[in-house]
């Protein structure tokens, strides 16, 4: 006799991800970073504590950065969730991408997403940061490759471009 | 050959992955998915240290999607890997030597059925009697964490025995009667803990099996050679059954260097003749895989009245964890850079590397010279104190002069040292006092303080190969075999490749490590990929050369010696540009009419001796040859909270002689990186155990350094010294810039606050304890 | 009865009537806390309460005594931010802009953070310093205690089986100065030890430490002392009690006696810097 898998009961929703309705199946454990990354296949958002320490889940929820890897998925009906494969024309994050490549703020890249999606926020909220407010803002993303010095100066190139283009 | 008009080399070219990375579209060993995949969940041993002596997986098999389940009952008693010492199993194999190690693993239709079946999993032990403290480890009577460490196959005289996993003793001069002609003399002991690298990526791998039964192995790695090697003696499977790739990589620092999780995978997929992917959890990867190793350092040095240093001795004992690894190597490693870049005519060094029921500890950028610089660069500053001379002056006294051989008697060609040691201290503004301290009332005051610390690496070792091709359309690719971790060297090999050949950068593509196609690479580690690898990217591009002049030669009707390359991909008659062909024109010739396909190809293994014997003994010497010499100063300023111990970095000055830098930017990027990891490792990083268990592995409590504790200030300088034997002249740089900051550190809170702290991490606590009245904390 | 899944009750009324059917249901606010446990396996409950459509839980509101009511949904980054919390109020202010980083502050809330009562935690010598009560509601109605009253021991709260927190009240808050000094080994980290001060312009001080004990340490001599006298001497004197009465753990952010020699330093400089922030609180 086979043994199953207790688990709890796995619920249908709709979910608006990067703009469309998606239709996925969670269990009430299910976070809202295994759906993205296993049944939708957006793969930006990392796994990389799933403790909400990182920051390498880092994706926005109704405009604002948060851990999808804390937020459940049957929690985030009702609410928009936006992925770096669906910020992809917001001219914050044009920017910061450049700036990004120009100024080598990232390496292995894997904190690099988490770490796109918040500073976007920022820029959003704050189009001429100083460095404290942009090290504040950044704090709860880890990287463990650049040393951030570069990743400051990258988003507050990104946002004197980001003038120079208003 | 310091030509830099083309301009590939010497330029900060981006990141040739930066697209995929920033678009989030970069798939790292987690993103990838196979047809009908299984999903693998390991189980753990909850004892330091027992015989397994049997398993019951009838109930976790019994579990509805559950497709295949491996014990130590799969594996041959006689398979085992090690990079010095063959004393690892896949993973435990009738003794667990740690809590945690993977027993057992198994594959599921889904990771949460493979969890739960996995939880099922029932193993019998038998307790054995632990050790989990190196110095007991070597005391009569401790418990042996080996039956018999000394049968192990060994790569070289280890002195293996006991729970002695290896011993090395350097020594040149006669050290024991140098002691005499000293006027001052300093003797500490000084204690380092185990840093976790804390990649952002956990470690994973996920294996495929094919028809014929042949293997292909993804996974997070710094070695596609190291893991094919691993798996295959840990398995007793022949090389050829299995590929090994790699998918892009999110860091290692040493971590992914050899073997994790890979053995299981692959004996998952065999069994069940399917896909398997596992991706360890963050805890799991603290848990089971390696960390830096903790080190006793007790070091002496003495020094005449006027500075000039005369002897040193350092006795280390390392805590290697339950299986070798790469420990051998960090020993005498560590040993090799004791020194540091300073003329010392009599030096002994030896050391032993302890076995203790505890997770084995492995590579870590720098390799034991973290440690070991800890150690002798707060005792320089000790030792100035007591002759009375200023500390950058002794330092100047003794540094390595260009033309001094290392210690050992290996002959350095490049020695930026000086002026690394000049840029710091000019820009630091060294020269101007700081002031004390603030305003603030007595014990609430914040203080601030200087250090500097000098520091040595090799750009090393070990094998490489290149194969440069032309296609057919005259575009070049170029095959290597490194892994590319992050840092870099995908983009600064194309560099060199493309200065060589003088095309532009994105005439070149850099394929995927792979097995199968790629000359063997040692590894992503060692600080070799810019200088071993380079070089031999610049040999196979040599040969290229060759072969495009003859073919040139013979459809220019002239001779190959008045032939150059132009930059764009064009040979031509030297000084008349007109009279040229293409790349493509000769690629073409080649492919359809005379020669065959432009093949370029180089292969060599790192061949300087690294001891002198008419200079040096050496008993139990890892690695003959090792590598050649980069150097470092750093700066660093430091502000302590009086009330709380707290060390906060405000300034810090990192110099590297980096020979030449092939991308400046990305060069810089090495050594910021470094300083950030290396005050996390003096100040807040520690990995704990509670008894034989690992007390913190969780991002809640093992902290490494955010946004907000980088300095203001960090900068990154880059000497260029010019190495003859790198290419364009360059030297490595991925591990120089750690190796001095906890000494700088250190030297800056002494400076501050009189406190020397021997301990790291140089935590609020210990400096407040010393603030109160240990002088030594 | 057993529930099931994510349920999300539309009042405070609803959902004590969903906790009270199901003593195994959880309350789920913004997860930061109970999400990371389910994800480590510590908790697998089979049906969540989910709050964050109760209206009645969000936000900062002033109540018809000037008192201030703190929703127990309301988010960190809110409370962090709110011009409501002036003067000895602006201690909670202080606290929740020191939790964790923005990202967490945009999804934790004061109501999911008290619950839990982890020691190390910054709310709870902050609202036992602002003299705050914790509102509780179950089927059985309503209930006021004092902060203080409500952390009970390690993460163990007043809270019995169907309770739920609804709002963290402080009592109108005075013109004066207020500080929240943490000490940690990196930004982000829990506090290895903390010291919430509010000093009201007439001179009457209330203080609580953190994370050096089960719950935060406050002692009503100990703010009669400072209220007298706030030289360094009598603070000193004064923050000995507190050492007393400390029972603070040996754990990888510090051992007990560097807790213990923390207490006297962070009150001290929490003193100091309440003194030096003074505002008018709205009349």
């Amino acid at each position: 006799m086979s043994a199953a898998v207790t688990e709890t009961p796995i619920a249908t929703l709709t979910l608006d991800v990067n703009g469309e309705p998606v239709s996925v199946r969670a269990a009430l454990s299910t976070t809202l970073l295994t759906t993205l990354r296993d049944e939708l296949h957006l793969t930006a958002a990392k796994r990389g504590c799933n403790q909400g320490v990182c920051g390498a889940c880092t994706v926005s929820i109704d405009g604002e950065p948060m851990r999808a890897c804390l937020s459940l998925a049957q929690g985030c009906e009702g609410r928009e969730v936006r992925t770096l494969e669906g910020l992809g024309d917001d001219p914050r994050l044009v920017a910061l991408q450049r700036a990004f490549a120009a100024h080598a703020a990232f390496q292995c890249g894997f904190c690099t997403p988490g770490m796109l999606v918040a500073a976007r926020a920022l820029l959003e909220r704050d189009a001429d940061p100083d460095d404290a407010t942009v090290r504040a803002a950044l704090s709860g993303n880890l990287c463990r490759c650049t040393g951030y010095a570069r990743i400051v100066t990258a988003v507050r190139a990104a946002a004197r471009a980001l003038k120079e283009l208003a | 050959m310091n030509d830099r008009a083309h301009g590939a080399v010497g330029r900060a070219v981006p990141q040739v992955e930066g697209e995929e990375k920033l678009t989030g579209r970069a798939a790292y060993i987690a993103d990838l998915d196979r047809p009908g995949m299984l999903h693998a969940a390991i189980v753990q041993s909850p004892h330091a240290h027992a015989r397994i002596l049997g398993y019951d997986v009838a109930a976790a098999k019994a579990v509805r999607g559950v497709r295949g389940i491996v014990t130590g009952d799969d594996l041959a008693a006689q398979d085992r890997m090690g990079a010095f010492i063959k004393d690892e199993p896949a993973f435990a194999k009738g003794v667990v030597r740690y809590v945690g190690e993977i027993v057992a693993a198994v594959a599921a239709d889904t990771e949460a059925i493979a969890r739960a079946a996995a939880a099922l999993v029932r193993v019998d032990y038998e307790e054995l009697p632990a050790v989990v403290d190196p110095a007991e480890a070597l005391a009569p009577g401790a418990p042996l964490v080996h039956d018999d460490a000394a049968s192990y196959v060994k790569v070289f005289d280890a002195g293996t025995g006991g729970n002695v996993c290896s011993r090395t003793e350097f020594r040149t001069g006669d050290p024991d009667a140098a002691w005499a002609q000293c006027d001052a003399i300093v003797e500490a002991t000084y204690r380092t803990q185990a840093q976790a690298h804390l990649s952002l990526e956990p470690c994973g791998a996920l294996a495929e099996i094919d028809a014929a039964g042949r293997v292909t192995l993804w996974s997070a790695n710094q070695s596609v050679f190291r893991v094919q090697a691993s798996v295959c003696e840990s398995l007793g499977l022949p090389m050829t059954k299995l590929r090994c790739l790699t998918p892009r990589v999110g860091a290692g620092f040493g971590n992914k260097m050899e073997a994790h999780v890979q053995p299981v995978v692959v004996l998952l997929a065999i069994r069940t003749r399917r896909a398997v992917k596992l991706i360890l959890s963050r805890e799991e990867d603290f848990e089971t895989v390696r960390a830096r190793h903790p080190f006793v350092i007790r070091v002496k040095t003495g020094a005449k009245a006027d500075g000039t240093l005369v002897a040193r001795e350092m006795e280390l004992l390392l805590d290697g964890g339950a299986y070798g690894d790469d420990s051998p190597g960090v020993l005498g490693y560590a040993l090799l850079m004791q020194c540091g870049p300073y003329r010392i005519p009599h030096v002994r060094g030896h050391g032993r590397v302890a076995y203790t029921n505890k997770m084995r500890f492995g590579a870590f950028r720098g390799f034991g010279v973290p440690q070991v610089t800890f150690a002798a660069e707060t005792q320089l500053d000790e030792l100035a104190a007591k002759l009375g001379i200023d500390r950058l002056e002794l330092r100047r006294r003794n540094m390595l002069h260009p033309g001094d051989p290392w210690f050992g008697g290996q002959a350095i060609r490049s020695n930026g040292l000086a002026e690394c040691v000049d840029t710091v201290v000019r820009e630091s503004g060294w020269s101007t006092p700081l002031p004390k301290s603030d305003d603030a009332a007595p014990g609430q005051r914040h203080l601030r303080g200087r250090g500097l610390a000098l520091s040595a690496h090799i750009s090393g070792l070990l094998a490489s190969g290149a194969i440069v091709r032309l296609l057919e359309d005259g575009s070049v690719l170029l095959n290597t075999g490194a892994v590319d971790i992050g840092q870099g060297s995908n983009t600064v090999l194309t560099q060199i490749c493309a200065e060589a050949l003088k095309v532009p950068v994105d005439r070149v593509a850099i394929a995927s490590p792979d097995t199968d196609g790629s000359p063997y690479n040692w590894g992503t580690t060692a600080s070799r990929v810019t200088y071993v690898t380079g070089s031999s990217v610049v040999g196979a591009a040599a040969e290229i050369e060759k072969k495009l002049k003859q073919h040139a030669g013979e459809m220019l009707e002239c001779a190959v010696d008045d032939l150059e390359l132009l930059p764009g991909g064009k040979v031509a008659v030297k000084g008349v540009e007109q009279h040229a062909v293409s790349f493509a024109d000769i690629s073409a010739r080649a492919h359809w009419a005379v020669g065959g396909p432009l093949i370029g190809t180089h292969s060599w293994v790192f061949d300087t001796k690294t001891f002198d014997p008419k200079r040096a003994v050496a008993l139990g010497l890892p690695f003959a040859q090792i590598g050649i010499f980069s150097f470092s100063a750093l700066v660093v300023e430091v502000e302590v909270d009086e009330a709380t111990g707290g060390v906060r970095v405000v300034g810090a000055w990192s110099a590297a002689d980096v020979g030449r830098a092939i991308n400046p930017q990305m060069a810089a990027g090495q050594v910021e990186g470094a300083f950030v990891q290396g005050m996390g490792y003096a100040l807040t990083e520690e990995l704990v155990w509670d008894g034989a268990r690992l007390a913190n592995p969780s991002l809640m409590d093992y902290k490494i350094p955010t946004f907000a504790e980088v300095p203001e200030t960090l900068r990154a300088f880059l000497v260029e010294s010019d190495e003859p034997s790198g290419p364009f002249g360059a030297k490595s740089v991925g591990e120089l810039g750690i190796n001095g900051v906890a000494a700088a550190i250190a030297n800056a809170v002494a400076d501050a606050t009189g406190v020397r702290v021997q301990q790291l991490p140089m935590t609020g606590e210990r400096v407040l304890r010393g603030l109160l009245g240990r002088e030594r904390a | 009865m057993a529930l099931s899944g994510m349920l999300w009750p539309r009042t405070v009324d609803e959902a004590t009537a969903l906790l009270a059917e199901d003593p195994d249901a959880r309350p789920l606010a913004g997860g930061a806390t109970l999400v990371a446990m389910m994800n480590a396996r510590v908790l697998e409950p089979h049906a969540l309460v989910n709050l964050g459509r109760i209206d009645e839980l969000r936000g900062i509101v002033r109540e018809p005594d000037g008192g201030l009511r703190i929703g127990a949904y309301t988010r960190h980054r809110e409370t962090a931010a709110s011009a409501l919390l002036t003067g000895t109020g602006a201690v909670v202010r202080h606290a929740a802009g020191q939790i964790a980083n923005a990202t967490v502050r945009n999804m934790g809330t004061i109501g999911g953070s008290i619950s839990f009562a982890d020691p190390g935690l910054d709310y709870p010598p902050a609202i036992v310093a602002a003299d705050a009560e914790v509102e509780i509601a179950s089927v059985a109605g309503r209930r006021r205690i004092p902060a203080r009253e409500f952390f009970v021991d390690w993460y163990t709260t007043a809270l019995v089986p169907g309770e739920l927190v609804t709002a963290v009240v402080l009592p109108r808050p005075e013109s004066g100065g207020a500080a929240y000094v943490k000490h940690a080994r990196v930004s982000g980290d829990y506090a290895t030890a903390s010291a919430a001060v509010c000093v009201a312009a007439g001179g009457a001080v209330r203080a609580a430490i953190g994370a050096c004990g089960p719950t935060p340490l406050a002692d009503a001599e100990v703010d009669a002392l400072l209220s007298r006298d706030r030289s360094d001497a009598a603070v000193t004197n004064a923050a000995a009690r507190l050492v007393a009465l400390a029972d603070p753990l040996d754990d990888v952010r510090g051992s007990s006696e560097y807790r213990r020699l923390l207490i006297p330093r962070l009150l001290l400089r929490a003193v100091r810097r309440a003194e030096a922030t003074t505002a008018e609180a709205h009349a």
